[in-house]
């Protein structure tokens, strides 16, 4: 691509290419420009702030995991909210920012605008990439961190009940919830490349923050049916589960790694269509 | 074709060609949006593509910029093709398609800060510079999403002039301005192409491209049925036609055929075509004869005529015969 020939007279020289860090800092300033991801970036803390007083006010949800426990240890708040989280909340935030850092070129018209310059198509994609990753990331973060330090500090720092009917003492139990919480990362960024995939494919914001929703969705409730012991394996939302082995009286740390072999899984395969694709496309609207 | 060939290969011994864009086609499925074109442009020559939409211009410059890929042809601008160079084949060119578009929610200022940095060299110290040439210094830290139609496209023009461009794609820039906007725009072009600029407009405006092109591409549905340069598209063009409207329309008509005028009826009177001086001497003539003359007004002009001829009239196809070879210089 970047073939240095003999050039004919009159043929302008050309200069040193923007690198891609430079094209990351962009689409790093365009993100933060927007009130939407401000808003998301505040959203993440506060609103768990929120959801941790207002369940600390009600009755305790005993069909869900952790909620029995949720007035009697500050450790199994965060637990039950990931619980909660990873159902649709985790794959919708993956996806409202992968599509809004992609598909919003297209709602803006502004491919034409960037790829007129002097950056590649694939400077661009990887950029984008980058941004939707650490967003996301970074939106994972502070939910964690929110919600852990309300809990604790809300409900307090009791012994945290196991999965096996074991107590864990409360010196023990912050870096399991914190563990816990981070084995969210690999299925979130597979939503990210799902997110990203879509995005890219139909062009529009909102199917490729929707789609991905729905397909966890879908997923979640393939997971639910009987019969599915192989298949269930490489759900996207099944590692989002991996963490309860966190907390059996013998840990095991199995579905963790399958959980992130699927991810990646996920992740490449969708990286790996949507490059191509938008390396290729015509680039037609605006 | 061969006679341009030529003209390309004298040419080639002092400059490359700033556009060499050979026997080019784009289907959308069954369309044929751009069908086996081909166009050169020589550097320091202002460029027009003309044609009714739909024709196939903006695709061409899509082309041109690598959105989109030919389906057969080969295009070349300053010798460098998108296939071997990839992005390296726009340096020195620069340009819009269509309305420019920027990103709403930052300032005018931000959005040319952000396509520098995606131009690198020194793109960001030019800012200042042509923001100035556009007019937009006052309204530059004003967010996009706040800009007038006429605006956004002089920030257009702005961002291109960041890249310091050999080669401007401009696609239809006179588009949605007011007439002040579009004399205003026409002058800049004109006053960016004296300093040694190349210019390649689009434009659907015959006289636009007779005031500011030299050489010019007529195009119809995806072909293109004639290029030249202005010069000699005049001598192609047909007389001026005029409209006269009398209190007695009939007699004018014969008035106006003794004079070998070519005469049709109109809404609101007769639209007669002819040498300057046969026009001259039928008003003595209808004054003469005791008829009323009511109004006189200058139709379209004689290049405008040609335009409509060329684009209305005669099925799309290859070139017709009034070839001339395209890379002529001023
Ligand atoms: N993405 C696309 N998909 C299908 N058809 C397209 C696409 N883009 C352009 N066309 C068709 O190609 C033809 C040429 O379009 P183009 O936009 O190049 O015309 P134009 O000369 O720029 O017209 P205008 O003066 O209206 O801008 C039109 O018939 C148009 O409908
Ligand atoms: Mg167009």
């Amino acid at each position: 691509m970047t073939t240095t020939t003999a050039v004919p007279a009159g043929t302008p020289t050309a200069r040193r290419r923007p690198g891609t860090a430079s094209v990351l800092r962009w689409e790093i300033t365009k993100v933060a420009a927007q009130a939407r991801s401000r808003a998301l970036l505040i959203g993440a803390i506060v609103v768990p702030i929120a959801i941790v007083l207002i369940f600390n006010t009600q009755l305790p949800p005993k069909d869900t995991i952790y909620g029995r426990h949720i007035h009697t240890s500050g450790y199994a708040v965060p637990l039950f909210v990931l619980a909660f989280a990873h159902q649709w909340v985790l794959p919708l935030l993956a996806a409202l920012v992968a599509g809004d850092i992609f598909a919003n070129e297209d709602q803006y018209g502004t491919w034409k605008t960037i790829l007129t310059r002097s950056v590649s198509r694939t400077q661009v994609f990887w950029a984008k990439t980058l941004t939707a990753v650490g967003v996301n990331l970074l939106v994972l973060a502070l939910l964690a961190a929110s919600t852990i330090t309300t809990s604790l500090l809300v409900v307090g720092t009791q012994p945290l009940p196991g999965l096996s009917g074991q107590l864990i003492p409360a010196g023990s139990a912050l870096p399991i919830v914190i563990a816990s919480w981070a084995t969210a990362v690999p299925p979130v960024l597979g939503f990210t490349a799902l997110a990203i995939l879509l995005s890219v494919i139909t062009r529009n914001p909102t199917i490729g923050v929707a789609a991905p929703v729905v397909l966890g969705m879908i997923m979640q409730l393939l997971s639910g049916l009987g019969g599915l012991n192989k298949a269930r394996q490489i759900l996207l939302t099944t590692p989002f589960e991996a963490w309860h082995g966190l907390l059996t009286a013998h840990p095991f740390h199995a579905p963790i790694t399958t959980g992130a072999i699927v991810s990646a899984g996920w992740l490449i395969i969708c990286l790996a269509l949507a490059y191509p694709y938008l390396r290729r496309r015509d680039i037609t609207g605006g | 074709m061969l006679a341009s060939c030529a003209i390309f290969s004298v040419r080639a011994m002092s400059d490359v060609l700033a556009v060499n864009a050979v026997n080019l086609t784009k289907t959308y499925g069954p369309l044929t949006a751009v069908d086996d074109i081909t166009v050169q442009v020589a550097q320091g020559e202002v460029y027009g593509v003309l044609g009714p939409n739909g024709a196939g211009k903006t695709t061409f410059l899509r082309m041109l910029f690598g959105l989109i890929r030919p389906d057969a042809g080969t295009l070349e601008v300053f010798g460098r093709s998108w296939q071997r160079h990839g992005v390296n084949s726009l340096t020195g060119v620069a340009g819009f398609l269509e309305s420019p578009k920027f990103y709403p929610a930052l300032s005018g200022r931000r959005n040319l800060r952000l396509l520098a940095g995606l131009d690198g060299g020194d793109a960001a110290a030019r800012i200042n510079e042509v923001l100035d040439v556009v007019g937009l210094t006052d309204r530059q830290h004003d967010k996009v999403r706040g800009y007038s139609f006429g605006m956004r496209q002089r920030l257009g023009v702005a961002s291109a002039l960041l890249r310091d461009p050999r080669l401007l794609v401009l696609d239809e820039p006179a588009n949605g301005l007011d007439p002040a906007g579009i004399r205003d725009m026409r002058a800049l072009v004109r006053h960016l192409a004296d300093t040694g600029l190349t210019v390649l407009l689009s434009s659907h405006d015959m006289a636009e491209v007779e005031q500011i092109c030299d050489n010019v591409t007529i195009m119809k549905a995806g072909s293109v049925v004639h290029h030249g340069s202005i010069a000699a598209l005049r001598e192609l063009a047909p007389e001026q036609a005029h409209r006269i409207t009398t209190t007695d329309d009939d007699r004018a008509a014969e008035l106006a055929r003794a004079r070998g005028l070519e005469v049709s009826p109109v809404d609101d009177g007769l639209a007669v075509r002819g040498p300057q001086k046969d026009v001259d001497g039928l008003i003595g003539d209808i004054v003469d004869a005791g008829i009323a003359l009511r109004g006189l007004t200058r139709d379209e002009t004689p290049l405008e005529a040609l335009f409509f001829m060329l684009t209305e009239s005669a099925p799309a196809g290859p070139t017709t015969g009034l070839d001339a070879p395209t890379g002529a210089r001023r």
